[in-house]
């Protein structure tokens, strides 16, 4: 075997070691950015039975249900734990609202990240609050991380 | 040799590259659901010292000639409330049509990079009983 062979040889195993560890790399890669897109989802799945149904506001005179109109009576009780596909998350609820000029905040309400490390997807959107007598408009924020 | 290691280097930056994807649809499906959101407010919570939604006031204010509340003061009071709403790194405007008549509040005058709009339609009864249907498209766009 000649030095120029065993150099081939050598180079050929350097791509192939190369190419295993690129691939193992980018299937890493890509099982880390499923985990946040799932996390992602949950989240908006989350902010969406909020404010459509569990937070929602319920008029009394004709037990209409106003989705998209926050109650705050209804934050205290709430459940602040969710599966979705098999997975358990946990959540934070913050409502932001301003009175005026100036901004008001209630919460946060649920779970504590225990952990600053741990992923976490947070998502403001707004909302209506019914607030005395008055549908204001208002920010729903919620993070959310895995169980 | 060479060339090999080239294709390498190529499909490692391809494949990082398109794991990315459900991670940047993720983000999308959560503008779009703000976008809803942001409508959905607009056509519920009520302008400051009335009890007339956004959506509604500006309807008046496009279709009648008394509307409840003047047309100043729904200007003012939309553009803050659309500021407020605003995502960071993104701004709202809403467009009001009927028949001819077009009604902005924060327009946008550049191209946006990315837009997402929610369109609906919001009824007035008219003075002699008419019935008058205003479209509205709410749209949020990125900054460029």
């Amino acid at each position: 075997m000649t030095l120029t062979q065993i150099l081939k040889t050598l180079v050929t195993c350097i791509l192939v070691i190369t190419f295993i560890l690129v691939t193992a790399s980018a299937y890493r890669h890509h099982r880390s950015i499923s985990s946040l897109a799932n996390l992602s989802d949950a989240t908006s799945t989350i902010m969406t039975h909020l404010a459509a149904d569990e937070l929602a506001y319920i008029d009394e005179t004709d037990n209409s249900k106003h989705s998209y109109v926050i109650d705050p009576c209804k934050l205290e009780n709430l459940v602040f734990t969710a599966e979705f596909g098999g997975d358990n998350f946990e959540f934070q609820v913050t409502v932001h609202y301003r009175l005026g000029d100036d901004e008001q905040e209630l919460g946060p309400y649920g779970s504590v990240l225990l952990n600053d490390n741990t992923t976490n997807c947070s998502l403001t959107a707004a909302c209506a609050l019914w607030s005395n007598g008055r549908f204001l408009p208002a920010k729903l924020s919620v993070i959310v991380w895995y169980a | 040799m060479a060339f090999m290691f080239i294709l390498i280097i190529f499909g490692a930056v391809l494949m990082h590259a398109y794991s990315l994807r459900p991670l940047q649809a993720a983000t999308d499906r959560q503008l779009e659901l703000k976008c809803e959101h942001i409508y959905k407010t607009l056509d519920t919570a009520w302008v400051e010292n009335y009890t007339l939604s956004f959506l509604r006031a500006a309807a008046e204010n496009l279709v009648l000639e008394y509307p409840t509340i003047p047309g100043s003061y729904l200007c003012s009071a939309m553009e803050n409330t659309l500021n407020y709403l605003s995502p960071s790194d993104y701004e709202i405007s809403a467009t009001l049509t009927y028949e001819e008549t077009t009604l902005t509040f924060n327009e946008n005058r550049e191209p946006p990079s990315k837009q997402f709009i929610r369109q609906g339609t919001v009824s007035i009864m008219k003075a002699g009983g008419e019935n008058a249907i205003v479209h509205v498209a709410v749209m949020l766009f990125k900054i460029s």
